[in-house]
């Protein structure tokens, strides 16, 4: 009994003097069980002003593009060299830049009116491209126009596949801004977000321009499954287009 | 006709129909669609100078802008049709001058071109609904057919159809009231009972 009070007396001031040095005892064992987590975040914050900014982010970005510049103009390069063995159409003609100086996007006639014509070398059926892909086809020309008959008109036919299923179809507008692809099999097997690209088999257009994405799928249409394409390029504000050589 | 016979250069404002609907301007849109121009300047010509004036303005209005259009339709016949019914309505009856007069007449003009255009794609499209071939496989020839099909025409046809109208009626009454005015200033209308 007597040693237990000893102890007592002992103990209980020792440790009211010691809690703060238990404390840090306590938080070590803390750090060295977490692994430095908690070291790890206080210098991730304290180090956060200097940080790599954007300018290096955006100097990978502009290696990465180079990079793809690259490998893409490789690919196409071998591409036609390739179709040209096979003697199918080029996929990469010769491109003329065109000012957009009239658009008629809604409405009976969905055109475009370009501010190049014949004089210039733009002729019927030439493709006719935006930033994201092809958005319709020549259908009219005058020595300084060209009317653009857009994918969205019901005039416009496009042979497209799926790449994925590689699964052939028609493009055809309806009057809405999102055309469909009428599908030449029973069962195409396409699903919301496959890229829908001109087809390769074309005679009008050159081969694998992307077009869109399919949005909704409706396989019991009649005569034909039938999905409704999200187009790629946004064809109501765009004010230059591109015209591929045929 | 006393319009056209003493100022045949005012005719010459029909080209401002063929020019608005190439430039399309953004503004008075409704729903994406524009208004119909040709209505729009139709109607006080023909309301100011009469039947055959009206009929001939329509003539001319229908091939500058079936020169525009390509598709196999015209709109021609609708618009020499209302030239000649807007120029008997302003010869025979009471001087139209109502603002809702103007848009009635405007709103029922807009429909008939429409439906005359809608008629005309009905006919070409006939039943090329598609069809199956022996062994269920799809024919092509009906899909390929381009132009406006019957189910098109039933569902965003008739949206375009609706919105024009609205929007070509509710700009009438101001733009064909101020031309209407200036061709009566002009001497249209003289002829009048």
């Amino acid at each position: 009994m007597p040693a237990r009070r000893w102890l007592r007396s002992l103990a209980l001031p020792s440790l009211l003097q010691a809690w703060p040095w238990l404390l840090v005892a306590l938080a070590l064992l803390g750090v060295r069980l977490s692994k430095g987590a908690g070291l790890s975040d206080a210098y991730a914050q304290l180090s956060r002003p200097f940080w790599p900014g954007t300018a290096q982010a955006e100097w990978l970005r502009s290696a990465r593009r180079f990079e793809d510049t690259a490998r893409i103009g490789a690919l196409e390069a071998e591409n036609a060299r390739l179709r040209g063995l096979i003697g199918l159409q080029q996929a990469s003609p010769q491109r003329l830049t065109a000012p957009v100086i009239a658009r008629e996007p809604a409405g009976w006639w969905q055109t475009l009116l370009l501010g190049r014509g014949s004089l210039q070398g733009v002729s019927e059926g030439q493709a006719v491209l935006a930033p994201g892909g092809l958005i319709g086809l020549v259908g009219a020309v005058t020595p300084g126009t060209a009317r653009v008959t857009l994918l969205t008109d019901p005039a416009s036919r496009v042979g497209v596949w799926v790449g994925r299923t590689r699964h052939h179809g028609l493009l055809t507008g309806l009057g809405t801004p999102r055309p469909v692809v009428r599908f030449l099999e029973k069962d195409p097997g396409v699903v919301p977000g496959d890229v829908v690209t001109t087809s390769p088999a074309s005679t009008l257009v050159p081969p694998d321009l992307p077009v869109g994405v399919i949005q909704t799928v409706d396989a019991v249409a009649d005569p034909a499954p039938e999905a409704v394409v999200q187009l790629a390029a946004p064809v109501g504000s765009v004010d230059w287009v591109q015209l591929l050589a045929r | 006709m006393v319009l056209l016979s003493r100022h045949p250069w005012f005719a010459a404002s029909i080209l401002v129909v063929p020019l608005l609907t190439l430039a399309a301007p953004a503004w008075p849109r409704l729903s994406g669609v524009g208004p119909c121009w040709a209505i729009l300047w139709l109607l006080p010509w023909a309301l100011a100078d009469g039947r055959r004036s009206g009929v001939l303005a329509g003539a001319t209005l229908g091939l500058l802008l079936d020169s525009l259009h390509r598709g196999g339709v015209s709109e021609m016949p609708a618009l020499m049709l209302l030239g000649w019914w807007w120029g008997r309505i302003g010869r025979l009856g009471a001087p139209v001058e109502r603002s809702f007069s103007l848009g009635l007449l405007a709103l029922l003009g807009t429909v008939v071109l429409d439906l005359s255009l809608m008629l005309q794609w009905a006919l070409r499209s006939g039943l090329g609904a598609g069809s199956s071939l022996p062994g269920g496989a799809i024919d092509p020839a009906p899909l390929a057919q381009p132009g406006w099909h019957l189910h098109d025409l039933a569902g965003s046809g008739l949206k375009v159809l609706l919105a024009r109208t609205l929007l070509t009626a509710l700009l009438a009454p101001v733009l064909c009231s101020l031309q209407l005015l200036l061709w009566r200033q002009q001497g249209g209308g003289l002829g009048r009972r």
